[in-house]
């Protein structure tokens, strides 16, 4: 491309650092705002205004700060339940369905013990069990489709999708009216928790926070040094060569996904466990399926790197909860936040190629 | 637009073709015409160069430096689309036709007078007199997933005559073809040949093909044109010499070595390939301490099959193979990396290697599983690149250090990586599947010592080569392959290259066992 006399020319790059990689997203969330900033505009805010709002509520107001971290946990989790199958190529699209399973089995865990009468129960014992039983319960939905890829090389997207409904449909009929898990308010809602096993937050931070980050460093060190997390980027970067070096796909593709899916299980656990202690489905299914969806789109602008996504999802967390403030608080239209949202996601995929490419500005008369 | 166009005309003339691609010359000046009325053979080994020479001609892929004329005019082809338009026709070898659509709509598809309205009655009309010219029974209105190979490229070379193609490429025409399919391919060329004037050059490396129906032959090696013959003056023999030869010959010091037990035993090994083809057809052989045990071959005609088969990533159809008399046809590939085999496959970037690992993350290939560089389930990066660093002095790789990724070696280098990772493990075994394809003279004389030095060592070496001079230097017996058979077991010391060559070609019965 040639402009006034310079040429515009994009090189290759061979590899990037972390730093790089950091700056360029950095560059990709100040330019989307920027180009938010022409939505507050056209809706007769002030930009400088509207974004002052957000980022104080979702990470300075006490009751916003909350939320978007409660928002950034789920979100972490989710992300790493993408990530962990993306390392090996293959694709996790079932987080929602296994987030439901996971949480369904933890309150079946509360439930054997009694929990739906009311009665207090010892924390100690049923609330890590019900962890447990939240991750065990993940790591089956996740189990099916890697069975599924590994024995048959079913298509990993299709089986996770399908589940979802499957274990929509499975949670519905657990708690709907009838349902075992019932609640006393009626309907779309199961039994709440007794207060003995809703934990408390610590300095507003629950403690499923300490889990989801604790993961995040353990899955960084699983890919960065042993030998599965090794078999695993082999076999995600090239299948046949892994193969050739006695990787066995089977076990891989059963692997990720039971790892993937025990952190969405997880991720349910948090959900629905810890903060309104309460196991229901959101009126609008969209709403809740959008929110682990995000997991996926952490994941591929992390690039499948752990680390990155503890931001990320802090990003997204607090931009959720603030977006949706700030639209009530300023009387914006519908839908601003999720187009803020949009926007950022788009810019920072795009800004992705310069993780690849750098622009070489030449001026054409010194040649 | 060329009617007047008379029986040995030049009709397409190339000057000086070369194409580049980084580490590889595939075309090298080449100089090459083809005449009216001829049959046109270009014969080659796989990486000759056949495919981007005819991908030249057809404007799919533009030369680096050379001139092309097409009926006396020079052309410059951005895209296949002005090839088509000057009367050229490819036939690749995938085909390349919508199997949901029928005969005549595939026929049709990118035809200039069909526009938006389709005139199929007309259209049918004038491809069914299209086949009767050549005895094509076809029903136009079938559709092309039900056709079988053949008919489906009868239809590909229909649509290019119906486009009005003059000159027709056809890219290893016989190669998915059943034995009568291919004689009536064969039979129908002829008549194009002769009664339109039409002209087929065709790429194959099947010599006796080539032999029964071309006039003129061209053989490529190494992306240079070694030999041009009109077939008439050709035997196979020389044919099969100059296609695998190699005017280079190293003086190999292949010390005398004292032959040890049997390493591998194979009994009546039977296998498919992935298309289903039974390809590797009742074997027999044993590879014995300090023996180079060489497979002869032109490729595709069941080694690839069978070198998967040894190193466990294919199953068996049926037979034994026996390592160091344990019986292993059923157990995995890693099992067989523990055991002490060796595998360095054909394809160094696809699956010898991983791209956008660090060297020192593709040295862990043959490493990850034992306790050599990991301990308890973690592994050592540390020591593993120091490990890594010594191999690439040793080995001589030409890289700026250990945490380049592997795609950013040279052919050679990469070669020199794997055999460096397979080699250290001091296997009891090396299968070694195209070792030298690929590489330059210094690289090739190198990976050649290394395997005679694993000979000396006391490994027994399986290598699997086209080249006929390789296999000739190093081997202490020689086994020809041709159609997943082996034509015999030869002695190294005493083969004959013309021997070898014919019964490689498949045009020589078995030799008697010696």
């Amino acid at each position: 491309m040639k402009l006034a006399g310079y040429t515009l020319k994009f090189e290759k790059k061979e590899n990037f650092t972390g730093v790089e990689a950091a700056v360029i997203s950095v560059l990709a969330i100040l330019f989307a705002l920027f180009l938010v900033g022409f939505i507050f505009l056209q809706a007769g805010v002030d930009p400088a205004m509207g974004y002052y709002e957000i980022f104080s509520y979702a990470f300075l107001n006490p009751f916003g700060l909350p939320l978007t971290i409660n928002r950034a946990i789920f979100l972490l989790l989710c992300t790493c339940a993408f990530i962990v199958p993306m390392r090996a190529g293959l694709w996790n699209i079932g987080m929602a369905g296994q987030l439901y399973l996971g949480a369904l089995s933890a309150f079946a865990v509360a439930f054997a013990f009694g929990a739906r009468s009311g009665a207090e129960l010892p924390a100690g014992v049923v609330l890590p069990l019900m962890v447990l039983g939240s991750a065990v319960g993940g790591a089956v939905a996740g189990a099916i489709p890697g069975l599924l890829k590994g024995k048959f090389n079913t298509n990993e997207i299709v089986v996770t999708m399908m589940l979802n409904f499957i274990m929509f449909w499975l949670v519905s009929h657990m708690i709907k009216e009838g349902g075992p898990f019932m609640g006393s308010g009626g309907e779309g809602e199961g039994y709440r928790l007794p207060a003995s096993l809703q934990p408390q937050p610590n300095l507003g931070v629950p403690f499923t926070f300490w889990f989801a980050i604790g993961l995040t460093v353990l899955l960084h060190v699983l890919f960065a040094k042993t030998r599965i997390g090794y078999q695993i980027r082999a076999f995600g970067l090239n299948p046949a060569a892994a193969r050739y070096a006695g990787v066995s796909p089977f076990k891989i593709s059963l692997l990720v996904f039971i790892i993937g899916g025990l952190i969405a299980g997880l991720a349910g656990y948090h959900y629905f466990g810890t903060v309104p202690g309460l196991f229901k489905i959101p009126k609008n299914y969209g709403d809740f399926g959008d929110l682990a969806f995000y997991g996926i789109i952490c994941g591929l602008i992390s690039q499948g790197n752990p680390l990155a996504a503890i931001p990320l999802a802090f990003l997204f967390g607090g931009l959720t909860s603030g977006g949706r403030f700030v639209q009530g608080k300023l009387q914006l239209g519908f839908g601003i936040d999720y187009a803020m949202l949009g926007v950022l996601m788009i810019i920072l995929v795009a800004f992705q190629f310069f993780f690849r490419y750098r622009i070489v500005l030449k001026n054409n008369k010194e040649r | 637009m060329t009617a007047e166009i008379k029986y040995g005309d030049i009709v397409l003339e190339a000057h000086g073709i070369t194409k580049r691609y980084p580490g590889l010359v595939a075309n090298d000046k080449i100089d090459f015409e083809i005449r009216a009325g001829e049959i046109h053979a270009i014969l080659g080994e796989n990486g000759a160069g056949k495919t981007t020479l005819m991908s030249i001609l057809f404007g799919l892929v533009r030369p680096d430096e050379g001139e092309i004329h097409v009926f006396g005019k020079r052309v410059n082809f951005r895209s296949p689309l002005d090839a088509i338009e000057l009367g050229i026709g490819m036939v690749h070898q995938s085909r390349k036709l919508i199997s949901a659509h029928s005969v005549l709509e595939n026929i049709l598809l990118g035809h200039p007078q069909a526009g938006s309205i389709l005139d199929l009655k007309k259209a049918a009309e004038e491809v069914g007199h299209l086949c009767d010219r050549y005895g094509y029974k076809l029903d136009l209105n079938a559709k092309v997933w039900h056709l079988s190979e053949g008919e489906k490229q009868m239809v590909e070379i229909l649509k290019a005559l119906y486009r009005g193609a003059r000159i027709l490429i056809m890219d290893e025409p016989t190669s998915a073809l059943a034995p009568p399919e291919t004689k009536k391919l064969l039979k129908t060329i002829q008549i194009m040949t002769r009664d339109e004037l039409a002209i087929v050059p065709f790429i194959t490396h099947k010599l006796p093909i080539v032999l029964s129906v071309s006039q003129r032959v061209t053989v490529l090696r190494r992306g240079k044109v070694v030999a041009r013959l009109n077939t008439a003056d050709a035997t196979e023999q020389k044919l099969a010499v100059e296609m695998v030869g190699r005017e280079v010959l190293f003086d190999l010091e292949r010390a005398a070595v004292e032959q040890g037990k049997p390493i591998l035993q194979v009994e009546n090994l039977s296998a498919h390939d992935e298309k289903g083809i039974h390809s590797v057809k009742d074997i027999s052989f044993s590879v014995h301490e300090g023996e180079i045990f060489g497979i002869a071959g032109v490729s595709g005609n069941g080694q690839q099959t069978l070198a998967e088969v040894l190193a466990g990533l294919r199953k068996a159809a049926g037979g034994r193979v026996l390592l160091d008399r344990l019986d292993v046809t059923q157990t995995s590939s890693l099992d067989r990396w523990k055991k002490g085999i060796g595998y360095i496959p054909s394809e160094q970037r696809a699956v010898g290697s991983i791209g956008d690992f660090s060297l020192v993350e593709n040295m862990l290939m043959s490493y990850y599983y034992d306790d050599t560089f990991s301990k308890w389930g973690f592994i050592d990066f540390q020591k593993t690149r120091r490990f890594t660093e010594e191999l690439i002095a040793e080995y001589g790789v030409a890289t700026p250090n250990a945490d380049v990724n592997a795609k950013n070696l040279s052919g050679g280098n990469l070669q020199k990586l794997i055999l460096a990772r397979v080699l250290s493990r001091k296997p009891r075994l090396v299968i070694a599947n195209l070792p030298t394809q690929g590489l330059d003279v210094g690289a090739m004389e190198f990976v050649q010592n290394k395997l005679l030095e694993a000979r000396k060592s006391g490994a027994g070496v399986l290598l699997i080569s086209e080249d006929l001079d390789e296999v000739m230097a190093l081997s202490d017996r020689i086994a020809p392959i041709y159609e997943g058979e082996f034509m015999g077991i030869l002695p190294g010391e005493t083969a004959d290259r013309e021997t070898v060559g014919a019964l490689m070609a498949g045009i020589q019965q078995k030799a008697v066992e010696q």
